[in-house]
This record gives structure tokens, sequence and C-alpha cells, in this order.
């Protein structure tokens, strides 16, 4: 169903904010900036409540007996820890030494530890598209594989050879189909918000 | 595979690694770029940027990217500090603002000087908060050095320059397209783990970046040129070592291609058995 409203609302917040960029003018810029504040606001919000959220469902998981009981418990020590760390009486909020601590010591190692296991998983995975003889997936491999034979760290006029060629693999080809991507995904993301402040929208957007 | 290998793989992986890492270094083996050029632009625009400049780090780095890029992050901090110049932090994204905290108390264990060290804390709301920091730079009331209150009165336009440690969440893209058209023209910096360098990469040949390091090769020659004397504390203890990096790959190569090489074989069978047919 059409909502004119929030088309109108996202119409003048548009508006507002290219009039920001382009004209030096105080009231513009301090309607553009209450915008601001209020998207800033917003974003804060929907981060804590997701981590509420996250915290709630965690609880009721042990409430009702569901899902995995060890990990529960460790997100909500882990949250309660990081929360009296940072807003026990006397504490320096994020630059306290405890919440320091939590941070550097267990948060940053054991987030590196499981991006460190993406190392045998996407290998497994690559096996997989593989197995399922998937044209893009055999596409996708040999390219992988090809970069990572030139990324070889050699020294010598081979090494050198071998750097070179990775280094136009990644800046030509590789960047090419990227920034492909990236270029496909702006003209949608800018014809989706024309569509909108053009109140063009199809009804089930 | 059977299962009992599959179990043993990860482990002889990882016996594999321990063992290489303790291994002397090898000439054979080089992880810095044989082309020093991105190295030598970055020191170049350091160069550039007059006595005790003030820089402002947007540190959005991811923690999944971050073991990439870090011993030149680190470098690179060192570098500034060896510069005399000031520091202000600030970041956009939770992971980013996870890895600032513990970069911030690494420099302050490392006895950085901390009057050259500015807390600017997390801004929530990612580009909207980029904006948001054009216009007015929060200074925490506990922050009472020079550094701070020049900041706080003159706002961004204090900095003379924009370093982003870029990650999978936020990169150099975002400050050039937010903050770059706001603020008058100094030089952005930036350092990103490769995956980003495909879309950096139109922005250094436009010239609005100044200068990148975005691949482990490029960081590593900047490493190799630097000559920090006492602050080279406040870097990596252990620069990465060539062969856990060359096994890794290796291993990486071997499966890949013998699983490329068993779905080649089996195409063939296929193609010939329906000519056989």
């Amino acid at each position: 169903m059409r909502r004119p409203t929030l088309t109108a609302l996202v119409v003048l917040v548009g508006l507002l904010l290219i009039a920001d960029l382009l004209v030096v003018n105080t009231a513009v810029a301090q309607a553009a900036g209450i915008v601001i504040d209020a998207a800033i606001l917003v974003a804060a919000g929907a981060a804590l409540a997701a981590v509420a959220a996250l915290g709630a469902r965690r609880i009721a998981d042990l409430w009702r007996r569901r899902g995995d009981p060890v990990a529960a418990v460790f997100v909500l020590v882990g949250m309660f820890l990081m929360l009296a760390a940072g807003l026990r009486p006397g504490s320096a909020g994020t630059a306290d030494p405890a919440v320091q601590w939590l941070v550097a010591a267990l948060l940053v190692p054991i987030g590196a530890s499981l991006f460190g296991l993406l190392f045998v998983t996407t290998l497994a995975a690559a096996r997989r598209s593989l197995a399922a003889r998937s044209r893009e997936g055999t596409v996708l491999v040999a390219a992988a594989l090809l970069t990572t034979i030139l990324l070889v760290p050699l020294a010598g006029g081979i090494g050198s050879w071998m750097a070179d060629s990775a280094g136009w693999l990644l800046a030509g080809p590789i960047g090419a189909v990227f920034r492909g991507l990236l270029i496909g995904i702006g003209l949608l993301t800018a014809v989706y918000a024309a569509r909108t402040l053009l109140g063009m929208a199809a009804a089930d957007e | 595979m059977s299962e009992r290998a599959r179990l043993l793989a990860p482990l002889l992986l990882v016996i594999a690694l321990a063992v290489a890492w303790q291994l002397p270094g090898a000439d054979w083996l080089r992880l810095s770029d044989p082309d020093p050029g991105d190295a030598e632009r970055i020191t170049a625009t350091l160069g550039t940027l007059g006595d005790e400049p003030l820089v402002l780090v947007g540190f959005d780095a991811d923690i999944g990217t971050y073991a990439e890029i870090r011993p030149t992050v680190r470098s690179l901090i060192a570098d500034l500090l060896a510069r005399e110049a000031r520091l202000a932090f600030v970041s956009l994204t939770a992971e980013g603002r996870a890895l600032a905290t513990a970069e911030l108390g690494r420099l302050g264990r490392g006895e950085a000087n901390p009057t050259r060290l500015l807390d600017l804390g997390f801004i929530p709301g990612a580009e909207a908060g980029l904006v948001d920091l054009t216009r007015e730079l929060r200074v925490s009331d506990t922050a009472d050095s020079a550094f701070a209150r020049e900041v706080g009165v003159a706002g961004i336009g204090a900095f003379d320059a924009v370093l982003v440690i870029g990650g999978n969440d936020l990169g150099p893209r975002s400050w050039i397209e937010q903050v770059a058209p706001r603020i008058g023209e100094i030089p952005f910096l930036a350092v990103t783990p490769t995956v980003l360098l495909p879309e950096v990469q139109p922005y250094l040949a436009g010239g609005a970046l100044e200068a990148v390091l975005a691949t482990p090769r490029a960081g590593a020659a900047y490493r190799e040129s630097l000559d920090l004397g006492n602050l080279a504390r406040l870097t990596d203890p252990i620069e990465p070592r060539p062969l856990p990096v060359l096994i890794g790959m290796l291993i990486a190569v071997a499966v890949l291609g013998q699983a490329l090489g068993a779905r080649a074989v089996d195409s063939l069978r296929a193609a010939r058995s329906r000519e056989a047919g």
C-alpha cells in the first residue's frame, strides 16, 4: 500500500540534504543538521535496541530451555561484564582499563579467531561449489587459484613478475568486475531513490 | 575424505603453521612489494604536512580483516607520532570503535605521548555520522589538553590531514563522498584491506585520495622503509613471517587445484562417454 506521508517525508529530507550540500545558507544548514541528528539518534537507538533484543532473546532461550544454553550464558555473561566494567560507579566508560582489557584481550582475539576459520570454511565452500558442477563456481575458483598463485611471496625476478601480474589482475579484470558491481548497485540505488522521490514506488515496495 | 582425515586436517594445518613460524627466514621469500610506489607516495604525503600536523584518524577497521592491515596501521601511527603529529581518533562503526579502543590502550601502554592523542569516541549513524562530524566535533569533557581545546574550537577545520583506517563496513569511499566535499582541501590517506582495493583505486587515480596502502605487500614495503628510532616500540614486535604465509597459500593452492583438477577430469570423462555413446 502506498504511503504518501512517507514519500513526502523522503522527498523533503532528500531535497533538504541536497540543498545543504549545494547552497551556503544558515537556515538550510540548521534544518539539515536537525535531520542528520535525527538520523544519528535513530541509528544509535536501533543499535541499542538490537543489543537489548539479543539479550532478551538469550534470556528467553534460557527461561524456556531452548537453543544452546551454554552459548546463551556466554552471551549474557559477556554483556554483563562489559556493562559492569563501563557503567560501574567511578568507571571511565570506554576508556576504563577494565573495558580496554575486555576488548583487547577477549573481544578482538575471539572475533579474529572466528574470522581465521574463514580460511578453512572458504576452501570447503569452494570445493562444494565445484562438486555442484556450477560453471560460475568453476570460474570463481579458477580465478581464486590463479590470484593465489601469483600472490605467493617469492623474491627475485620471478617474484617481481608474479607481484606485477597479481597487481595487474587485482587492478584490472578483478577490479573491473568489483567496480561494475558497485556501479550497478549505485545505479539501482539512484533509480530506486528517484522513484521514491517522485512517488513512483510500486505498491509492494 | 574420511571423517578422521576431516578432523585431523585443521590440526595438521595449525601444527604446520606453528612450525613454519618458528623456522628462520628464507632469502628466497619476500613479503614486500618490489615496486615501493605506494609506500613512497604515503611517505611523501606525510612529508608535506608541516610541523606538528593535526591528523584525524577515522578508525573503522573490521575485526575480520584487521589482521591484514594491523602491522601497517601500527607502523603508520608510530611514523606520524615520530613526525610529531597529533592524532585524534574517531570511529563510526562498533567494530572500529572496539579496535580503536584496543589500539589507544596499546599506545598508552607503549607510553606514547598522551598530549598527542585524542579520543573522539564513537559516532553512530555511519554516513550521517560522517556528515555530522564535518559540522561539529564533540570533545569529551574529560579531555582537557591544548589539542582537545583546539579541536573543540575549530572542529574538523583544525586538521591538516585525514587518515582513514578502512574496513568492510566503512572505508575511504564514504569519507571521500561525505566529508571531502564539506571541508577544505586537505589530504586524505588510507590503509585498507585488499578487498577494498577495487573501490579505492578510482579515488586514488582521481586524486581524491592522496595515498593508499591497500595490499599486504605495499604495507610491508612501507614498513621496510621506516626508521622510527625509539618509537619502533609502538609497532608490531614481530613482522609477519613469509614462510607461514607461503604454507597457508600452498595449502589453499593444493586444495583448490585438486578440486579443479577433479572437476576437469570428470568433465573430460563425461565428454568421452558422450562421444563413445
